[in-house]
């Protein structure tokens, strides 16, 4: 079993794993996302820009349901996001989700954090789903830390560690939000390793991030999002190269400095 | 010590003048507890103080009683011996020990041997032997995990509530009615039971009050407010004609279950408070990422949420359980006999004892203080293993 994880499934890249169609959000009478059209196929990486309150972290929280969009229509996997909780806990089982604040849970040993869900959800013998936190731990090069808590790790280490516990559910998309925002600089590095690796192994991503080499180097395309809604979207050569709209520009001339 | 106590002129004057109200307030303190008191009236009460009258002739006709509670207390003490097998020293070493040499000591009491039977010094001895089995049991069964000890120590609980009260038609358990239950055995009982069951009635009144559909909610809330609005001591009046209406008619019950119902309640209610405080402490985050892996709601609040609560809010759980062991003290107002209201009582109906009321109560005191010494004292402990405040 633990083979099976290390390789993330051939993409068939002609299906789309994630379609969202004029999705708007309210939160009150505030109006986050104004109508987000969009669509991701099987293995691609996607990073998402913006400015802080663009609604970018909003939207790709829209896509496991932690937040409820209020018009549109979003199919995950070819099932769409409703009211029926039972899609939704079968979308959040395949969609994994990194935090910018890690969310580890703190009364929890590591190991236990990775295989709290596979062994309560996906109903895995405790030793199958040790064995896989185990080679997921070698995998993001923290396999000495099972033992220890979250609270004894570095921040680094910790992201990490939540990225195995969201590979550990086997998922078929991982989101990020800002996964280094919140990292001292000297650690953003080694989770952004990791998750260069993931990108390289096939897995589907939409990343929502302001590491901008980072996304040069992994995305297969680029969304700025502004104002809850998508100003631009291009292939990296493309979107830094040649940005078509003002605000894109703008927003690099500002974050590139 | 010179840089704390002696920096300045006025921090030495200020020592110095501490030191002297200490010294002589420990003077005359000590003094007055090795030569002025007289400390007699506490072993004229004896076995009062610790099962009230649960021996006396009327409660207990014919026969002597005294034993049923000495065997309750032996299945304590081997529940703490195995408690200290489980852990295998710490906190549950020193109490399992503690307890059972101070009530192995009991049995050399210099007593008569009319006022204080070979039967009874030898049931105490035997809390040594009991605390080596329940040791043993720990160490070489497969009893000894955390689940079979609150099973057991349900068990014990039950049973001897069964012992003391008897059963009909039973030879040597003949019924013993409550009303003669008393001394710190019934606080005892009052303050086990109500902790052990205000705990998750408590923790249910917390999700109740957050629930989504608004009957649970607004029942919750309402059982809250008015049983944290009342005074206990209210609501124990009450109890004796209101719980009576919630039973069907031959339902058995008595005054010591109305007092039990209504203490674990009214700590209930405070405990729900508590936790919920406790819920509300917590970061988001920590449902969201129970949640976004799939896991449903009621395992991310089982499995993520409460387990966080109740954690970072063990000092005022602790603080709820000790408030609730004192209340135990208030049920002298439904007429029963707990060890504050048996003193009070004996130093009332005998003139000749009127001047040692306050060595009575001040032994009291220590008493009760021991008892919630040790509930912090094993609050801190936990809270040290547990690592709260580190992670």
């Amino acid at each position: 079993m633990a083979e099976d994880i290390m390789e993330s499934g051939p993409a068939d890249v002609s299906d789309n794993i994630i379609v969202c169609n004029d999705v708007h959000k309210w939160f009150g009478n505030f109006h986050v996302l104004k109508g987000v059209t969009t669509s991701v196929t099987r293995g691609e990486k996607v990073v998402i820009l913006g400015p802080s309150g663009s609604g970018k972290s909003t939207f790709i929280r829209t896509i496991n349901r932690l937040e409820e969009h209020q018009r549109g229509q979003i199919i995950v996997d070819g099932t769409e996001l409703s009211n029926d909780v039972r899609n939704v806990d079968a979308i959040r089982r395949d969609v994994g989700m990194v935090f910018q604040s890690f969310n580890l849970f703190p009364h929890l040993t590591v190991r236990r954090n990775i295989t709290l869900a596979p062994t309560r959800v996906r109903k895995w013998p405790q030793s199958d789903a040790d064995a896989v936190a185990d080679s997921l731990l070698e995998r993001v090069g923290i396999p000495e830390q099972a033992e220890k808590y979250p609270g004894e790790l570095s921040g680094g280490q910790q992201q990490r560690v939540a990225i195995a516990r969201a590979l550990a559910m086997q998922p078929k998309v991982m989101l990020f939000d800002e996964p280094t925002s919140a990292l001292d600089p000297e650690m953003i590095q080694e989770v952004l390793d990791v998750m260069r690796e993931l990108a390289h192994s096939g897995m589907t991503m939409l990343i929502v991030t302001h590491e901008i080499g980072f996304a040069r180097e992994v995305a297969d395309r680029v969304i700025m999002f502004d104002g809850g809604v998508i100003v631009e979207q291009a292939p990296p050569e493309e979107f830094f190269g040649s940005p078509q709209q003002e605000r894109t520009k703008t927003f690099l001339s500002q974050i590139l400095g | 010590m010179h840089a704390n106590l002696f920096s300045t002129w006025y921090n030495s004057a200020l020592t110095i003048v501490a030191a002297g109200v200490i010294g002589l307030a420990l003077w005359f303190g000590l003094g007055w507890v090795f030569t002025g008191a007289d400390w007699r009236v506490i072993p004229t009460l004896g076995g009062q103080l610790i099962i009230g009258q649960y021996n006396i002739e009327s409660a207990c006709p014919g026969q002597n009683c005294f034993w049923r509670p000495q065997v309750s207390l032996l299945l304590v003490t081997a529940l703490l011996g195995l408690a200290w097998g489980m852990a295998g020293g710490g906190v549950a070493r020193n109490f399992a020990v503690g307890v059972t040499a101070i009530l192995a000591a009991f049995a050399f009491l210099p007593y008569s041997f009319e006022s204080m039977g070979l039967d009874v010094r030898l049931l105490l001895l035997a809390n040594v032997p009991a605390v080596v089995i329940g040791w043993a049991i720990a160490r070489y069964t497969s009893l000894g995990t955390g689940q079979w000890i609150a099973i057991l120590g349900v068990v014990t609980f039950l049973v001897t509530l069964v012992l003391l009260r008897g059963l009909p038609g039973v030879p040597g358990l003949q019924p013993v009615s409550v009303i003669y239950w008393g001394g710190l055995m019934l606080n005892l009982i009052l303050a086990v039971g109500g902790i052990t069951l205000s705990l998750p009635i408590g923790v249910a009144l917390a999700l109740g009050r957050r629930s989504r559909l608004p009957i649970v909610k607004i029942l919750c809330i309402a059982f809250i407010e008015i049983f944290r609005g009342v005074p206990l001591i209210t609501l124990l009046f009450m109890s004796q004609v209101l719980v009576p209406l919630a039973f069907p008619e031959n339902f058995p019950q008595n005054s010591l279950f109305r007092a039990a119902v209504v203490i674990t309640l009214f700590s209930a209610a405070y405990m729900a408070e508590n936790i919920r405080g406790g819920l509300q402490a917590l970061h988001p985050g920590q449902a969201e990422a129970a949640r976004a892996l799939g896991l449903p709601g009621w395992q991310t609040m089982m499995l993520i949420s409460l387990p966080q609560a109740v954690r970072n809010v063990i000092p005022a759980i602790v603080g709820q359980f000790i408030s609730l062991f004192k209340d135990t003290s208030l049920v002298y107002i439904i007429g029963m006999l707990d060890v504050v209201e048996i003193s009070r009582a004996f130093i009332q109906g005998n003139a000749e004892y009127l001047a040692s009321a306050k060595e009575l109560f001040i032994f009291l005191a220590l008493v009760f203080w021991i008892f919630t010494y040790s509930m912090s004292y094993i609050s801190r402990r936990a809270e040290e293993s547990l690592g709260v405040g580190r992670r």
